[in-house]
């Protein structure tokens, strides 16, 4: 049936019509009801009844180590805070909060300024016994004033792998904008740097709220509802707590880094990084005096060394030189060569600490002979040496679990020529070959590297998350080993280097790194810079025929890689060998 | 000569003048007290200039620019999406100088201009729902656009006005139906797609408890706030939950709260009946509409204008959902008062009373 067509319009214009008016009559209704109804009602809670909501922090999740350990937790504590809109005599109350807490008051209006009034603004966190009892003696003058229990962040183990765990700060105004969609709020908690920064969603909780009724003087009457907020999630490290302790315990007070990582997995056992710095100072929120002290100290406590600052790798880099030479067959295992104490090129003469004589590849890499590199150098040339350092995973980031991990350098002709408009001289090429120059390398970068000779050539991905355990306890999330490339070499290279790195050890440059009871291989390094003493390092892997453990060492400025690194690398070693040795002994493995 | 329907413009200027109060009442404090007034006015000033020349230009021009307009919409929406700047979690605006724009409002314009264009060049109305997809086809782009900034509201505006056009045009009843059964199918993979916080505020309409100090807080104090103003209102200037910002958005998506607190049931009634007398009077412009085009144009723009109102003034008391919808002409923002009163001059210019009986 079709309607004439002048019809059809005008009739569902009408309908139209009746829908709309229908529906702005049923909100008058509505209106009528709200307003005239149950205006008085209403009226009562807008005059003096009003509704308050306080947030209740939810705690935020653990972090733990492989075992189990508690490295980061929370306590109780109780913050002072103000209800803007309930303040009595806003400049007396002001000034008394002031006296009693020590804050200055334009501090306290600066954070009350801008916030809304029926919010309450943490004004100081963590208060005394003395402050909490002296408010309660004053209450009455202090309207608008009120005492908040708030879960604190503890780290137990103070100054204890502080660059890993990473701290905590109030969330700044470009976060807020960025991760408000995601229910954070201003004055919130928010993980800096660290762990608590690259997991600080799976972390932080969902915070509960209390509805309260409060009279006209912000007194509460009675808490309508209270919803408990969820705890954040268990955050569990591959970081071993004891091993974590006897690498930094080795490190002593050296600025340096030491990193211990499972060459099968990737898992990161160990990170140390000195200077240091107390993550609990943070927890409170810093005070300013102490941030600058620690921000501005020139020994740069809160620079993680294992990931954020690139060094001159010196002879660590020795061993891309000779994978790229056994690769390209410049030199094989059997490959011998003399070493006069120096080489002569383009008339130049450049000269290694001692004349080794004739040296085989397994005892110039024992004794870190440079006239033996530079001749592999020289033989492998700049571009093969770049490749092989890249695909070790030279000059890219790790893609560690971490925040601030910068990519090092891995340099090229093209390199050069851009950076500093100059060609490339057959003297960077030695320079190259053995670390010097402009090649720049993290403590992690290493780490990776060996743990890809020590594994037969999977780069892999350091990780530091174990898994994500739900407040009750479930496991959320269990990681797996990232592979992100596989350098595939005959098996003879492999042998060749691996016989090399042993003897590092056992009769070369690296000795002090011995452990008895446990064959340990290793690179030394001793990296010229520009200023200071050299570099220290030490890269090595154990047990040399099964490796498990991966050890880097750097030591800033300490000279010479065999005496300042490699000792640091035998207790680390030695700490694994009593904590781990055993138990796979027993497990039945050889 | 043609005649102006005084009562469609009176309606619009009273609407405009109690924005104007509630407004200022809103955004004014001891600091600044004339709070937001001169941005207002001068939005008010440029509206009015578009007001006068939409109603003066033929229906005829509006119908020749539609595909362009659309165009243009479409890439400022584009522009939105790959430039914008983020408000509160959307990208919605674009910079133009000192001037912030929001392209969603001139696409809605520009979506019901085409809609009307296309419906009006068929033969028939489209019958079944395949049909109805051809001609969809042209208004997709934009609330797809729309849609990934994320603006949910507008989104539902454009579903709201092309059901409305295709139900003017002759649609039959059972397709529309349909179209609706498609649409109720389809929500769970929408829901999906929504941010957290889009999906937290439907949630809270089902439940307000859930987030008493965000969406679930609006919609407390918001009731409050209007409940609170009784018969009489507390008087202009005098709400208290205004005033102490217990109301947050109060002079955007929540301004009819202010105007509930402050001039109660009374003022609430009065602007309810201000848009009743505009929609009506609109449904009655697109009536005398002198063919298909404007007839359609006429409801899109009603259909536009009273969804906004249905659902801003149904958030406001708890009714609906709480989905960031202004309340047009009350609501602060430029963008949507300049469409909203060229969209006026539209009505004002179908709705003339001809002394000649044109073609």
């Amino acid at each position: 049936m079709r309607l004439p067509v002048e019809e059809r319009p005008a009739r569902r214009i009408a309908v139209l019509a009746a829908v709309l008016t229908g529906a702005l009559g049923l909100l008058g209704l509505r209106l009528w009801q709200l307003q005239v109804l149950q205006g008085a009602y209403y009226d009562q809670l807008a005059q003096g009844n009003r509704l308050r909501i306080n947030r209740l922090p939810a705690p935020r999740g653990l972090i733990l180590d492989r075992r189990g350990i508690p490295l980061v937790t929370n306590r109780p504590s109780f913050s002072v805070a103000v209800l803007p809109m309930a303040l009595g005599d806003r400049r007396r109350v002001l000034e008394a909060l002031s006296r009693l807490l020590g804050v200055p008051e334009v501090e306290i209006l600066q954070k009350l300024r801008g916030a809304p009034p029926f919010a309450l603004v943490r004004i100081q966190r963590d208060v005394g016994i003395r402050v909490l009892t002296t408010l309660e003696e004053w209450r009455t003058d202090l309207r608008g004033v009120a005492v908040i229990a708030d879960p604190l962040r503890s780290y137990p183990h103070g100054t204890l792998a502080a660059h890993v765990l990473g701290y905590l700060g109030e969330i700044s105004g470009p976060e807020l904008e960025r991760l408000r969609p995601w229910g954070y709020e201003m004055g919130d908690l928010i993980g800096k740097a660290g762990v608590e920064r690259q997991y600080d969603r799976l972390l932080r909780g969902e915070d509960g709220e209390q509805v309260v009724e409060v009279d006209a003087a912000g007194r509460p009457l009675r808490v309508l509802r209270q919803q408990e907020g969820r705890p954040g999630n268990t955050v569990v490290l591959t970081l071993d707590l004891r091993l974590q302790e006897a690498a930094e315990r080795a490190l002593g007070a050296r600025p340096g880094a030491v990193v211990a990582m499972d060459p099968r997995t990737g898992e990161i056992l160990a990170m140390a990084s000195w200077p240091s710095y107390d993550p609990n100072l943070f927890a409170v929120g810093i005070p300013p005096e102490t941030w600058r002290r620690i921000a501005g100290d020139r020994r740069t406590p809160l620079l993680n060394r294992a990931l954020a600052t690139a060094y001159e790798p010196g002879s660590v880099f020795k061993v891309v030189t000779g994978l790229a030479a056994l690769r390209t067959r410049a030199a094989d295992a059997g490959s011998t060569f003399l070493c006069p104490g120096s080489l002569t090129l383009g008339g130049r003469v450049f000269r290694d600490l001692r004349a080794h004589g004739r040296v085989t590849f397994r005892s110039g890499v024992a004794q870190s002979c440079n006239v033996m590199f530079w001749q592999l150098g020289l033989r492998v040339g700049p571009i093969q040496l770049a490749r092989m350092a890249r695909s070790l995973g030279f000059g890219e980031r790790t893609g560690v679990d971490l925040p601030g991990e910068v990519e090092g350098i891995v340099p090229t002709p093209e390199y050069k020529r851009q950076v500093f408009g100059e060609p490339w001289y057959p003297g960077d090429t030695l320079n190259m070959a053995i670390g010097q120059g402009f090649t720049l390398v993290t403590p992690l970068q290493v780490a990776r590297m060996m743990a890809a000779v020590a594994n037969g050539g999977e780069v892999l991905q350091p990780r530091l998350l174990r898994s994500v355990l739900s407040p009750e306890g479930r496991v959320l999330y269990t990681s797996k080993p990232v592979v992100l490339r596989r350098l595939s070499l005959p098996p003879e290279v492999w042998t060749a280097i691996r016989e090399g790195l042993a003897a590092v050890v056992e009769e070369g440059t690296g000795r002090a790194a011995a452990v008895e009871g446990i064959r340990v291989a290793g690179k030394t390094g001793s990296a010229e810079t520009s200023r200071g003493r050299p570099h220290a390092w030490f890269a090595g892997y154990a047990p040399a025929e099964d490796p498990r453990l991966v050890v880097v060492v750097l030591v800033e400025h300490g000279a010479r890689g065999g005496i300042a690194a490699a000792p640091i690398a035998r207790q680390v070693i030695q700490a694994w060998k009593h904590l781990y040795a055993p138990t796979e002994a027993a497990a039945g493995r050889p | 000569m043609a005649e102006t329907d005084l009562l469609l413009l009176s309606s619009v200027l009273g609407l405009c003048t109690l924005g104007t109060l509630a407004i200022l009442s809103a955004t004014r404090s001891p600091e600044s007290p004339w709070g937001l007034l001169s941005v207002r006015l001068a939005h008010l000033a440029m509206g009015s200039v578009l007001l006068g020349g939409c109603a003066a230009l033929p229906l005829q021009a509006f119908r020749r620019a539609a595909r362009g307009l659309y165009g243009v919409s479409l890439a400022l929406l584009l522009a939105v999406d790959l430039a914008g700047y983020e408000r509160l979690g959307a990208q919605r605006w674009l910079q133009l100088g000192p001037l912030s724009f929001q392209p969603s409002e001139l696409a809605k314009l520009s979506v019901i201009l085409l809609l009307a264009d296309v419906l009006a060049r068929r033969p028939t109305p489209p019958r079944n729902l395949w049909e109805v997809a051809g001609c969809g086809l042209w208004v997709l782009p934009a609330l797809v656009l729309v849609f990934l900034q994320p603006d949910f509201g507008t989104t539902l505006v454009f579903l709201a006005v092309v059901l409305g056009m295709l139900f003017a045009a002759g649609t039959p009843l059972r397709t529309l139906a349909g179209l609706a059964g498609i649409g109720l199918a389809a929500a769970p993979m929408v829901w999906r797609w929504l941010k957290p916080y889009q999906q937290k505020r439907l949630l809270v309409f089902l439940d307000p408890s859930l987030d008493p100090l965000g969406a679930g807080y609006h919609l407390i104090q918001s009731k409050i706030a209007i409940g609170s103003g009784q018969l009489w209102g507390k008087g202009l200037f005098q709400g208290t939950q205004n005033a102490l910002q217990f109301l947050p958005m109060q002079h955007t998506d929540f301004v009819f709260a202010v105007i509930g607190e402050e001039l109660g049931f009374v003022g609430t009634l009065g602007v309810l009946g201000l848009f009743w007398v505009y929609l009506i009077r609109g449904l009655q412009a697109a009536q005398r509409a002198p063919d298909a085009f404007g007839r359609l144009v006429g409801v899109g723009i009603v259909s536009t204008v009273g969804f906004h109102v249905l659902v801003n003034v149904g958030m406001t008391v708890g009714v609906m959902p709480v989905t960031g919808i202004p309340l047009p002409f009350l609501s602060h923002g430029g963008s949507a008062l300049l469409v909203n009163l060229a969209a006026t001059g539209i009505l004002l210019h179908l709705g003339r009373r001809r002394s000649w009986s044109g073609p």
